[in-house]
This record gives structure tokens, sequence and C-alpha cells, in this order.
């Protein structure tokens, strides 16, 4: 564990029976940068995120945060160290409103979760503090509506204000523009640089949209087969012969990086 | 429940509490005048009706009480259905346990009825922890399968020749007597008064804990367990909690019943009697607990109206009203009420289209 990088993996490695979904994966992230990993699809960047959140426990290798061994935690110990994670997939309440999916947020990582002979109204600050999330992500005007009436844009909203509901170091967002229509997107990502900037956070981001990964990394490693393929600041990527012709190249051969 | 918790605005939220709940606080008083509205019809004198005198009043008290009884059990599983959103398949047990160890510390050991209840409690949280060891393990269907299994267990246990002096085997356990400031036949009108009583300080000790962070993280975990858990929620805890307070009341419930009925039947630890305290919450209105009332209540009225009328095709009448209730209410009354008629038409619709095969235009 080497000072001055946040998170930490080691020979991080995944079976799914004979099929090596990520294979000896060394990743390093410096704390308070946008963190990228890209790759073509299938090439394990989902089940390294699974992995680094503790969604699925690795076939070896270990993860670190902060110093810390965290490879065996259980998942809700995770949140509790300041991790938040997004899905590939919208994950949140949907029949519950749009308040309450960020108040339960709030509440998890406070006080009186078994004070069960009180009204949760009586928890003034875990209302001021969701009312301030959702400011936060701009779903004010929806906010007493159930989650499931949000179109995809503002779910993929409300599922950043869950994770920011609980104010975590590191937030890892898997995706989080996946389906949204074309025009939401910088809305999107303006909002995810604003938070990292406005609360000095780490964000490690899965994406595809090329665009969104050059204009806002800090830096970004390249996945490939379960292996790292490159890594670097995104200049340094885009000018990668490797990259170029494993990945790049093929399908973003247009890109223009300034 | 409103004022225990000291705070400032304790005079605002007393009134609060008031305008809240209207409707079931008028439902109690209807329901405390109830006797001597029915003796008033009956011609029956007050001081007869006081005296537990035989009459129309007294038969309805009966009826009263078993829905009372029926009310409370359908109210603790619809804290783990309908809140928590397990499904449990074994709940009769806790019921069961809760008559047949009154019944059994009454007749057979003599204990006064405080330590009787007390123990129960204890019991039901002792059967909390037995499902609970299989609560991290198993989700959705299989936890059914599984507490369906234990829960048959406790019922071939009762019923078994060498239990026969304690719980009288298949016929049931007869001949309890209950204290006799209680007793049901000789004290009915008090019993009937004490059942109310214990019905709505259930539903709103239960409604409280639905409102509270404990209960929102419980309707958290039947909407989405994985996000819960990722959000920092330790799922196992919460689900323990509901699962303990509903073996509490499920099996006090139980010691009303073993109070109350003449013969405790080993038929109320059957699954029978599961599916039975299902077909209530899913009837009133599942994850609602008004629901579990106005369902417990339907329940019982319909068994014994039905009965009076038809007889022994009564089970066949049952069986319709059940079609017919989830095709018009498929929330379930309470449920469907909050959504104002917009499924009652759907209900019209879906039954021509059956008869006729053709689509309607809505």
């Amino acid at each position: 564990m080497e000072a001055g990088y946040l998170i930490e993996t080691q020979n991080l490695r995944k079976e799914f029976g004979a099929l090596v979904a990520v294979d000896n994966v060394n990743i390093k992230v410096k704390p308070n940068i946008i963190h990228s990993i890209i790759g073509p699809n299938g090439a394990g960047k989902t089940t390294f995120f699974n992995l680094l959140s503790g969604n699925l426990p690795p076939t070896r290798g270990r993860v670190y945060y902060n110093g810390k061994d965290i490879t065996h935690l259980p998942l809700h110990r995770t949140a509790h160290l300041g991790i938040g994670r997004s899905f590939q997939i919208t994950n949140i309440f949907p029949n519950l409103t749009i308040f309450e999916n960020i108040r339960l947020a709030c509440q998890a990582l406070g006080r009186g979760n078994f004070r069960f002979m009180r009204s949760h109204k009586k928890f003034k600050e875990f209302e001021e503090r969701s009312w301030e999330v959702i400011h936060q992500v701009g779903l004010v005007d929806e906010a007493l509506f159930p989650a499931r009436t949000l179109p995809h844009g503002g779910q993929r909203k409300l599922e950043l204000g869950i994770i920011l509901a609980a104010d975590p170091e590191v937030l890892l967002l898997d995706e989080p523009t996946a389906g949204m229509a074309a025009e939401q997107v910088p809305e999107l990502i303006d909002l995810i640089r604003k938070v990292q900037k406005a609360g000095d956070k780490t964000v490690m981001l899965v994406e595809h949209n090329m665009n969104v990964v050059m204009s806002i990394s800090d830096y970004i490693t390249v996945m490939h087969q379960g292996q790292v393929l490159a890594e670097g600041t995104p200049a340094e990527i885009a000018a990668n012969e490797v990259v170029q012709s494993a990945y790049l190249g093929q399908l973003y051969g247009d890109l223009q990086v300034n | 429940m409103e004022n225990t918790s000291p705070s400032p605005t304790r005079q605002n939220s007393f009134s609060d509490f008031f305008k809240g709940n209207r409707g079931i606080l008028i439902t109690i008083l209807l329901l405390g005048l109830l006797p001597f509205i029915l003796a008033l019809f009956d011609g029956q004198p007050i001081s007869s009706l006081l005296a537990n005198d035989p009459g129309k009043s007294k038969f309805y008290q009966g009826l009263a009480i078993e829905i009372f009884i029926l009310a409370i059990y359908a109210l603790s599983y619809d804290l783990l259905l309908g809140i928590t959103g397990l499904l449990s398949f074994g709940h009769a047990m806790f019921f069961g346990v809760g008559a047949y160890l009154t019944g059994i510390m009454l007749k057979s050991f003599g204990w006064s009825l405080l330590p009787i209840l007390g123990l129960v409690a204890v019991a039901g949280v002792v059967m909390a922890l037995i499902f609970s060891i299989v609560l991290p393990r198993v989700k959705g269907i299989t936890f059914a399968l599984v507490t369906l299994g234990i829960a048959q267990v406790f019922y071939i246990v009762i019923q078994s020749r060498e239990l026969v002096n304690y719980a009288g085997a298949e016929i049931g356990l007869q001949g309890v007597t209950p204290p006799e400031f209680l007793n049901p036949i000789s004290h009915r009108l008090r019993f009937y008064y004490i059942g109310l009583v214990a019905v709505f300080v259930v539903y709103f000790i239960l409604k409280r804990f639905v409102d509270s962070p404990t209960g929102h993280v419980c309707v958290a975990i039947r909407e989405n367990e994985d996000r819960a858990t990722m959000l920092g929620y330790n799922t196992f805890y919460f689900k323990l909690a509901a699962l303990m307070l509903s073996g509490i009341v499920a099996a006090l419930a139980g010691a009303m019943h073993g109070l109350f009925s003449p013969i405790i039947r080993p038929g109320i630890a059957s699954s029978h009697y599961t599916i039975a305290v299902l077909l209530m919450i899913l009837m009133g209105g599942i994850g609602t607990l008004d629901g579990a009332l106005i369902g417990a209540a339907t329940f019982r009225l319909l068994s014994f109206w039905l009965e009076k009328w038809f007889g022994g095709a009564s089970q066949v009448i049952i069986g319709l009203v059940y079609i017919l209730l989830v095709l018009f209410l498929p929330y379930g009354i309470v449920g469907t009420w909050k959504l104002r008629g917009y499924k009652v038409k759907q209900g019209w619709v879906d039954l021509i289209e059956r008869f006729t095969g053709k689509k309607q235009e809505t």
C-alpha cells in the first residue's frame, strides 16, 4: 500500500467459471480527481466496479481504501466508510417519493435507525440535509412525487442524489449517462463535475461516451479483456497507439482531443 | 402512543393526532357503543346487558371479539408482509403458540394471567429468532417455504399423542378456565372492551412503528433491498425487528384466542390459518394497517353471514366473493379506496372481456 493513493487494488482477479472477467488488475486512484475506466464491451469494467464496492467477492487479490483492506467487508459497511455506488441499471426505490429516497440515504449513516417508537419527522436534520441534496441535483419541483414517475434522466440524477446524501468521499458511478437523451448528458456531466469540485470528492467513472470521458476525466484507465491496457491523462490516452488500435482506433477514429 | 414521546410541540401533535385519525377514532367510538345499540334494537334493558344476560347483543359481542382477535393477528402479518415485504407461510405458528401456551399454562400449571402474557411475548420473540436463523440466507418464496416447514413441525408436535395430556392431540385443548374477571361467558362485555382497546393499542403502536425511522427502512427493504444495503443499512436487523414485533403481536392475539374460545383446536396452527390471514390483508389492502382491520372484519362477517344464509354452499360463494374482490378491488378495500374508483371501472371491463371474449372500449 503506497501513500498518496485513496484506492488501490492488488492483483485483483475475478473468474466466472472458465471466464476471467478481471485479470490481475492493479489500479491506484489518487484522491480528489475524476478517474475514468473505459474499455470495449466485456472488458470487465463493471465487474471491476463490483469488486471495488464489495458487490462481488474477488477470486484473488485485495482492495485497499485509505490504507484499509476492504476486500471482504460486508456490503452495508462500505457505505459507512464513505464509498457511494451507482449502477448501470438505475437502482432507486421506485415507489417511494424522491424526497423519501434521499431521506433514507441521509438516515442510513445517521443516528436513530432503531428509535422505533418515535416519528421519523422528529429527526429534522435528515430532512434538512435531504432538501439540500434535492436542490443540488435540481429535483425540487418533483420532490414529493414517486420516483418512478421521473423520466430516465431524472432518475439518473436522483441516483446521484442518493449517493451524495451520505456525503461520501468516493463516488463510484457506473455509466451515469447510460440511456440518457443526448441533450441531457452535458447537464449531468456538469453536475458531476460541480459535485466533485465542491466537495473535494474522488469520482470513479465507467463510461462509454468518449466525448464525456475525454472532457471530464483527470485520469483514465483503459481496460481490455479483463486487463489494464493503458493508463494516463486524457491526452496521453488519445495519443497511445496501443489504445488507438485496440479501442479508439476502430470506434472513435475521428476523435478530437483539445 | 402519540404523547408518550416528550417534545416541545406536544399540544400541536396531539391535535394533529385527532385530525389525522378521525376515521379510526369515530370507528372506536361506534364500536364502543355497539353493544348498547344492539341491545337497544333488541329491546334488552341496560341492566340486563350489563349483567351479561344472553341475547342478540351478547351474541354479536362474541362475534366482534373474534374479529378483534383476527384483526390483531392480521395487523401483525401486515407488518411482516405488507410493510417489510417478508412472505412468511408460518405465521399461524405464532398464533398457535400463543393460544396453546396460554391454555396449557392456565390449565396444567395454574399460572395467573400476567406472567402468562409475559411468557407468550417472550415466546413470540424466541420464534422470531428461530425464523431469523434462515433470514439472511433465503429470500422471497424460499423463505416462505422454510417458514412453512418450521410451522408444520409445530402443527404436528401439537397433535402428538405424547403431549395429549397437555395439548389434547387432534381434538384440541379443552376445559381451560380463564381467570374469572375475564370469563368470556359471564363477563363478555368486559372482554369485549378489553379486546377493543387491545386492537387499537396494537394498531397505534404498529402505526407508530411504520412511521418511525426503523419502519421507513422496513418499507425501503420491501421496495428494494439491495439498494437499502448499498445505502449502508444492515437489512438483517431491520427485518429481525419487524419479525420480532410481528411475532409478539401475533402470539398475544393467540393468547386472546386461548382465553376466549372454549376449545383451542390445532387448526389454528396449521397453514390454513396463515392463508386465512393472507386473505384478510389481501382483501383489506396490503401494507395499509387499516386494511388489516377491515380485512379481518370482512373475512369473519362474510363467512358468518354466508354460512347463515347458504349453509353448506357457503364455501363456494365465499370463493366467488374472493374472485370478485380480486377483480374489482385488486389493491384491497382500503388500497382501492385510496385510488378512488379507477380500478373498479377496470374490473367491469375485465369481467365483460372475460365473458364475451371481446375487447371493450374504455
